[in-house]
């Protein structure tokens, strides 16, 4: 069981007072916390040995070179990738999206295969690509229940070049079989694509258990500092891919007409990268990698479910997705027809410095397509409490009397 | 359109406050967003709304219900109860500006500029007998003005100066009046009103000096308005202070006590009583009354024109 003193005695920011109240922090979805040490290790690396990785031959270069090495390492060990350079530092999920919509070598009428529930930073690229080279973008639906058709699935994969999907959805928290979904693309001559964003602080991931061909998370949602993702791809993989950045720290040598990359991965890892950052991002990782992922689970599951309960009893919220919190892991998002979700978090963070997001999520294709104007979503995490849940839902409750 | 009253209201409550200059700045990049066809990262209204609802709710929940029920209805009437207070205070300001209250002319009601009413105070009349009439009242219709003391300088615009030597409020005007006499052409007629028993002499002092000595009543005027006041007042001063002028003593004593004259003040006084005047200082400038003692900026707008309504 998660020893949840200890663990809040790690996160500076929840015992931040605003107004003589605690702030409750329920977005986590967007932005985790972050552990102390995530933030001693940025600061000593700007107070202590601040210098540049791979290109300064002096010592502090050298210590630099080695933490980004060993976090290179310790993400490759988090996600058991086969080498550590199948892991490219990034900005964020989005830029690692990105990164594999420009480097993958597409031609007209390559059909990329999309759920109806996927951030605009997996969506937009595609639709991009669409406009600019005529790949032809076709989109999964998934059932409300967040149950998955697999046999849907698979009746829909034939052809598909690249299957882009979220693995765990930051609408709903539902999670996709990611496993039969690779075997069946794999089955069909697809590759698959698994944004990770919202998976990597709730549940062990294994590449090469899952055989996923790439896949990316940011370092923000994983108790990282902002500014950092990544973006991993078997080694093969990466080879055939163009790279989309190029500059400083991606070539070899060059000359007036000639250039030659390094290899993988410095050559997707275009100028300075944010060092500071990516050794925080290795804390993060060291820290996440001593919990249990089961009692993380566990624990936010207990939370999710008397949210959910509590919220049941009033038939005038609706909850995205699956009423089972089973399948929704972290999140509960719900909206009541015809008001503005936004009116309700703006009373929340009024009336007990609660912090829940309000919104389309990023997911707008979602809401416009059902109608729906926007949510209002509690995302968990391990640091948060039961007492936490029960003010929440005691706010909660206050506002539906007024609704 | 939220957006937009919104600006407009938390830019005047911003001059005030801090808080509302922050939000008057988060309303300015909402109305930015509309116009750039973006949209607000949060729904502006919303978070108002939720701002309100949020502070009400934990007084009264059912109050809170109200106010989210008919959220819509109630921003429109505070918005217009707040046009309306703006404007309201705004002529205020303009009536303190060119009345001396924010009332408007000779009203006495409270006044945030003038708080203690200093601008419309006068020495009552109740003494000799004058009712107290209201200020619409107060007028120069068939009064004959022929009969005071006047500097004729040929302009269209007149001054009519109603007051008394031994009056506070009078003496306190008398500056304003002298300098709106030096820097503004315009006749000038003074009529001396006597609330007060105890300066009711000078008035036939006056009238005899004026009669014989025009010219120089005019400084006498001036030394009456400005000398210590007990010493004015005290009629055992009067004839060392008609010697400051040069004037015949034994002539202008002799005028003073004569029954003519005391005709000719007892006449002008009606006059001045046919105005239902209620105290003193009350100046006429171009036959519309100022009661009490007002700022010269007040004068030299009734003279420059500058009052539109």
């Amino acid at each position: 069981m998660i020893n949840i003193d200890k663990i809040r005695a790690d996160f500076k920011m929840l015992d931040i007072q605003e107004d003589g109240k605690s702030n409750l922090y329920f977005d986590s979805a967007c932005m985790s916390l972050r552990p102390n040490s995530v933030l001693e290790a940025m600061n000593d690396y700007y107070t202590k040995y601040n210098a540049c990785a791979g290109r300064s031959a002096h010592k502090l270069g050298d210590k630099v070179t080695k933490k980004i090495k060993e976090t290179r390492g310790l993400v490759a060990k988090f996600i058991n990738a086969n080498t550590e350079e199948e892991i490219i530092f990034t900005k964020n999920t989005t830029e690692s999206i990105n990164l594999l919509a420009n480097s993958f070598i597409f031609k007209k009428d390559d059909v990329v295969l999309l759920s109806d529930k996927e951030h605009n930073s997996n969506l937009i690229p595609w639709l991009l690509l669409r406009d600019r080279i005529g790949i032809k973008v076709n989109i999964f639906s998934t059932k409300d229940d967040g149950d998955f058709d697999l046999e849907e699935f698979e009746r829909m994969t034939k052809g598909i070049k690249l299957v882009c999907f979220a693995y765990t959805s930051n609408l709903d928290g539902t999670s996709v079989p990611a496993k039969d979904i690779i075997k069946i693309s794999h089955k069909n001559n697809a590759l698959v694509f698994l944004d990770c964003a919202q998976t990597v602080s709730h549940r062990k991931i294994d590449v090469q258990d899952l055989d996923v061909d790439f896949l990316a998370f940011s370092g923000h949602k994983v108790l990282g500092p902002t500014g950092t993702g990544i973006f991993y791809g078997k080694y093969k993989l990466l080879e055939n891919l163009k790279p989309f950045i190029v500059g400083g720290n991606t070539v070899l040598y060059s000359t007036y007409t000639d250039y030659k990359f390094l290899p993988i991965p410095e050559r997707f890892e275009a100028g300075l990268l944010d060092y500071a950052g990516i050794i925080g991002l290795g804390e993060a990782i060291k820290y996440i990698s001593n919990l249990s992922f089961e009692e993380i689970n566990s624990h936010e599951l207990m939370l999710n479910s008397y949210i959910t309960e509590e919220l049941s009893k009033f038939p005038q919220i609706k909850i995205i997705g699956s009423y089972d919190p089973k399948k929704r892991g972290s999140i509960i998002n719900f909206y009541i027809e015809n008001k503005d979700m936004h009116q309700i978090a703006t009373m929340l963070d009024n009336m007990a410095n609660i912090a829940i997001r309000s919104g389309q999520h990023c997911v707008h294709s979602y809401f416009n397509n059902r109608n729906i104007k926007n949510g209002a979503r509690i995302s968990l995490s391990f640091y948060n409490t039961k007492e936490e849940v029960e003010k929440l839902v005691d706010n909660l409750k206050k506002i539906m009397k007024i609704i | 359109m939220p957006c937009i009253i919104a600006l407009i209201i938390f830019s005047i409550l911003g001059i005030f406050s801090a808080s509302h200059r922050a939000l008057a700045k988060e309303a300015f990049s909402c109305v930015l967003n509309r116009v750039t066809f973006r949209p607000c990262n949060i729904g502006f209204k919303e978070k108002i709304k939720g701002k309100v609802l949020s502070n009400l709710i934990n007084r009264s929940v059912f109050l809170t219900r109200v106010v989210n029920k008919h959220y819509e209805i109630l921003s429109w009437i505070f918005f217009i109860l707040m046009v309306g207070s703006t404007v309201w205070v705004f002529n205020g300001m303009y009536n303190y500006y060119v009345y001396g209250s924010c009332n408007g002319l000779n009203e006495s009601g409270f006044c945030a500029f003038d708080p203690s009413g200093e601008n419309n105070k006068t020495s009552d009349g109740e003494e000799c007998g004058i009712n107290r009439p209201s200020p619409e009242n107060v007028t120069l219709t068939d009064v004959d003005l022929s009969i005071f003391p006047k500097i004729d300088t040929s302009s269209k615009d007149e001054v009519v100066f109603v007051g008394c030597y031994g009056c506070k409020y009078t003496r306190e005007v008398y500056p304003e009046i002298s300098k709106l006499l030096e820097k503004k052409k315009f006749n000038y007629i003074f009529a001396h009103f006597p609330v007060k028993k105890d300066s009711e002499f000078l008035s036939n002092i006056g009238y005899c000096v004026y009669k014989d000595y025009e010219e120089d009543f005019w400084k006498l005027n001036d030394y009456l308005f400005t000398a210590p006041l007990d010493y004015i007042l005290n009629k055992n001063n009067t004839i060392e202070i008609l010697e400051k002028f040069d004037f015949d003593i034994q002539k202008v004593m002799l005028c003073s006590e004569d029954n003519d004259t005391k005709t000719f003040v007892e006449r002008q006084r009606g006059e001045i009583e046919k105005m239902n005047i209620y105290g003193t200082p009350t100046i006429f400038i171009n036959k519309k009354p100022f009661i009490g003692p007002k700022p010269y900026r007040v004068y030299k707008s009734a003279i420059n024109k500058f009052i539109f309504f």
